[in-house]
């Protein structure tokens, strides 16, 4: 359970099936910019997945070694957020601007769900 | 556009957040290496509390930069 790179396949897993689901949905409905913006918006959040995780095992490896590591990736990650927003609100048509915010903070809810999913199959 | 108070409230929805994400991460990332230093065999568990922790205090900042965001835009 408590392993970093099982974690990151797993909700990459997770991630991968809803973008799936997210392009039947962009192909088969009639709310094309919601299921775009909901795409756009979750691509980007598995780029602050991956970096989260990267980040993190540089930190792990640092700390092993002794050595110093200057930042957690926070400021490009808040970097990420602002250009998803930005390209959304050049696109209205194209892209839903609420899809994309819920699309990009669908890892963090992935996170947490599965964790909890996790910590209750250990129990 | 937004007027001068949208992009002062802008820039502190921005700058409170990142104060707030700085001083919880801060936190975390301490705890972590402070942790791993005292215990290496423990390295993975620590390292997955610590993946876990950012994620749940990096959610709330990267809102408030969305929401500063949509102030400017419109």
């Amino acid at each position: 359970m408590f392993d970093l790179d099982e974690m990151f396949y797993r909700e990459l897993k997770y991630i991968i099936y809803l973008v799936a689901f997210y392009v039947l949905g962009w192909g088969f409905t009639p709310y094309k910019s919601v299921f775009l913006g909901l795409i756009f918006g979750t691509c980007l959040s598995l780029f602050l997945l991956w970096t989260m995780v990267s980040k993190n095992r540089k930190l792990t490896k640092a700390a092993m070694e002794g050595k110093k590591m200057k930042s957690v990736g926070t400021l490009s990650r808040m970097a990420t957020a602002a250009l998803a927003v930005t390209v959304a609100l050049q696109f209205p048509d194209a892209l839903h601007l609420v899809s994309v915010v819920i699309g990009l903070m669908t890892i963090y809810f992935v996170i947490i769900i599965d964790f909890f999913i996790q910590h209750l199959r250990q129990k | 556009m937004t007027g001068s108070l949208g992009l002062i409230a802008a820039a502190i929805a921005v700058g409170l957040a990142a104060v707030g994400a700085g001083i919880g991460n801060g936190l975390i990332v301490g705890r972590t290496v402070e942790g791993i230093a005292r215990q290496p065999e423990a390295r993975g568990m620590l390292q997955t509390t610590m993946f876990i922790g950012i994620a749940l205090v990096e959610a709330l900042p990267i809102i408030a930069v969305v929401i500063a965001f949509m102030v400017i835009g419109q």
